[in-house]
């Protein structure tokens, strides 16, 4: 143990005074983090371009429109407001035509409909707001007035806060993929492990004294990028030490263990770099890091939800946003998952492993 | 394909004994196989009463090994290297005292990833010697090295001697061989071709001199040279080997006196190992 302990130690050393490595494990998931989080926060306003006469009943319809914080209304003439629309410059154009009967008046919504979302929230925005306008206009009193309110214990969240656990998740994977396969194939190059090999230093010794400082690294930058998220981003997330804990450091194993497998294929760390861009890109982008895997279309849904950073994601996201207890069955069945990935793939690592 | 084959060595202890051969000879796989490093296939290995080939912990615990390719983590610094492999020994040497040794005191604190190629392996046989050793391995100490640093190195192999451990080396330098070994074992494809002394070895196979002449010398036609072997021609140079260097002599210069043929250039040069060398494997060993 004491010797595992040296080598751990100054891995850790060596690590502290890569500055360039601390660096870029820093700098992109605290990027991500900012960049992410401004796009989710910013206050949404909807583009609305209004065609209606200048006099008349109309000013007022307009003039109600404007008021609502949730538009951004500009008026413009009919041709031009609908070419706007057309070519993404608005996103929906409002066309009021002469009110010279009596109302009801018929208005007409044009949306663009190539983005969806945005075509959705204006029809919705649109015609909702008509409706208290309608009200508002002749007066009348509502008869039902239903006002939004959060389930209690259910907490507000931000892009940042569902992007947070996944960023965690993502750095335990790609921490553990680049630390082991990546250093492992160096030494192995360059003959540091057999220097370490014909000391009376136990081969499991050393490994044990890799892992080791890989687990503490782990825990150590999540702690951090935890603590950036709330302190400078005002990411709101509940934090359940220990179960959170026992799924990171589970997450973390198992692609410590992919790492090992990939290092004893891997001659070269070049020959190792393009091995774990393939194991980790489909995951980066599919395992729910930056969307729910909800998004995904069904087939593809039930290959990534037996994929090792699934898991890790959904019980880091359970858990932070506050939707799983700590120890609820579904956290308990992320954590088996991923100690069942651990074991498959270290059996299958001490078959493949090489120490040259 | 066999890297070693048959191998059969006995090294004596408090001498500096050498592998000699080319690259590709089976120095490296031998020295891993005593070092602990490698399992032979069949054979036996013993050191004192010990058996290397059951028992590999009492090589990793009792020698000290400098690898071909001996790196370290660069972000290390030398007496953290030292430590670091002085923490795996039960019995070790202080680090200030190998740190002195090897002339690595202005380099103590510096990370090894900025260490010259003569320093970093100053350290590598530092490392080697942090469980004070009774017996030193180490693969080519001097590949790579300016003639200084390879002449230090030489020196600290000289120590190790004086303080009664045993050197295994591998080189494929023959001046290096023969300035620095007691004993020699030649290896090519995995075989040991012969072993003794340098002069021995030499002695054995080239019991001869060499003449250069920068002329062109019409031996056999014109010139009858006692005692003469072979004759070869290097560019203008002719060599001629010979068993009776003073006879030889004699007569060419009888000759080149009598044809009008100045004898510019003229050097004599006894056998080297790399005549050894060449007469043993029949080639080069730098081929």
């Amino acid at each position: 143990m004491r010797q595992l302990l040296t080598v751990t130690g100054a891995l850790l050393r060596t690590l502290v005074r890569n500055r360039q490595a601390l660096f870029w494990t820093f700098f992109f998931p605290v990027m991500l983090m900012v960049v992410f989080g401004f796009l989710g926060n910013s206050n949404f306003k909807l583009n609305l371009l209004v065609s209606a006469p200048t006099q008349g009943p109309e000013t007022k319809i307009v003039q109600a429109y404007e008021k609502i914080p949730y538009f951004k209304v500009q008026r413009a003439s009919r041709q031009r407001a609908i070419h706007q629309v057309r070519i993404g410059q608005a996103d929906a154009v409002l066309l009021l035509p002469p009110a010279t009967t009596p109302p009801p008046w018929h208005a007409t919504l044009v949306y663009n409909s190539a983005n969806m979302q945005t075509a959705q929230q204006a029809v919705s925005a649109v015609t909702s707001a008509a409706a208290q306008i309608n009200l508002a206009m002749t007066g009348q009193s509502p008869m039902l007035m239903v006002q939004p309110k959060a389930a209690s214990g259910s907490r507000s969240s931000t892009y940042l806060d569902f992007l947070l656990p996944g960023v965690l998740a993502l750095m335990a994977m790609q921490n553990s993929l680049f630390g082991v396969a990546g250093s492992l194939t160096r030494w192995k190059e360059k003959g540091v492990l057999r220097r370490f090999l014909a000391t009376p230093l136990r081969p499991i010794q050393f490994l044990g004294g890799v892992v080791l400082y890989q687990l503490v690294f782990g825990i150590l930058s999540a702690a951090l990028i935890v603590a950036i998220a709330v302190v400078f981003l005002h990411a709101t997330v509940v934090l359940p030490l220990l179960p959170l804990l026992v799924t990171v450091i589970l997450g973390m194993a198992a692609f410590l263990a992919i790492g090992f497998v990939i290092a004893g294929f891997a001659k070269t760390e070049e020959a190792s770099m393009p091995i774990i861009n393939v194991v980790s890109f489909p995951m980066m982008f599919l395992s729910g890091v930056f969307f729910p895997v909800t998004t995904l279309p069904p087939f593809l849904r039930t290959i990534v939800h037996y994929l090792p950073l699934t898991y890790i994601v959904d019980g880091v996201r359970g858990l932070m946003s506050g939707q799983y207890a700590a120890w609820a069955p579904a956290v308990q069945g992320d954590i088996v998952a991923l100690l069942v990935w651990f074991v498959l793939l270290a059996i299958v690592s001490t078959r493949t492993w090489r120490w040259e | 394909m066999r890297a070693v084959d048959g191998v059969d060595l006995e090294i004596e202890p408090g001498r500096i004994f050498g592998l000699l051969g080319p690259n590709g000879a089976g120095k490296t796989t031998t020295l891993e196989m005593i070092e602990g490093l490698r399992r032979p296939d069949q054979g036996h290995i013993t050191y004192g009463d010990h058996d290397l080939v059951r028992q590999p912990g009492v090589a990793r615990e009792r020698f000290g090994v400098q690898l071909q390719t001996s790196s370290f983590f660069e972000l290390l610094r030398v007496d953290e290297t030292i430590d670091l492999f002085a923490s795996f020994y039960r019995h070790t040497l202080a680090t200030d005292t190998l740190i002195e040794r090897f002339e690595l005191g202005e380099k103590r604190k510096a990370y090894v990833q900025t260490l010259s190629g003569g320093q970093r392996q100053r350290l590598a046989v530092a490392v080697a010697l942090v469980n004070d050793p009774e017996v030193v391995f180490l693969d080519e100490p001097t590949a790579g090295l300016d003639p200084q640093a390879r002449r230090n190195v030489w020196d600290s192999v000289r120590q190790l001697r004086e303080e009664g451990r045993t050197v295994v080396l591998t080189t494929h330098y023959m001046d290096e061989a023969e300035a620095l070994c007691d004993q020699l074992a030649v290896m090519d494809h995995g075989r040991v071709l012969d072993e003794g002394q340098p002069k021995e070895l030499i002695e054995r196979h080239m019991p001869a001199a060499f003449i250069e002449v920068s002329a062109e010398v019409p031996v056999g036609e014109d010139v009858e040279l006692p005692g003469l072997q072979r004759v070869t021609r290097e560019g203008p140079k002719t060599v001629l080997r010979t068993e009776r260097l003073d006879e030889t002599l004699g007569a060419l210069a009888e000759w080149a006196r009598a044809a009008g043929v100045p004898l510019t250039g003229l050097a004599t040069r006894t056998a080297t190992l790399e005549d050894v060398f060449l007469h043993l494997t029949g080639r080069s060993l730098r081929d």
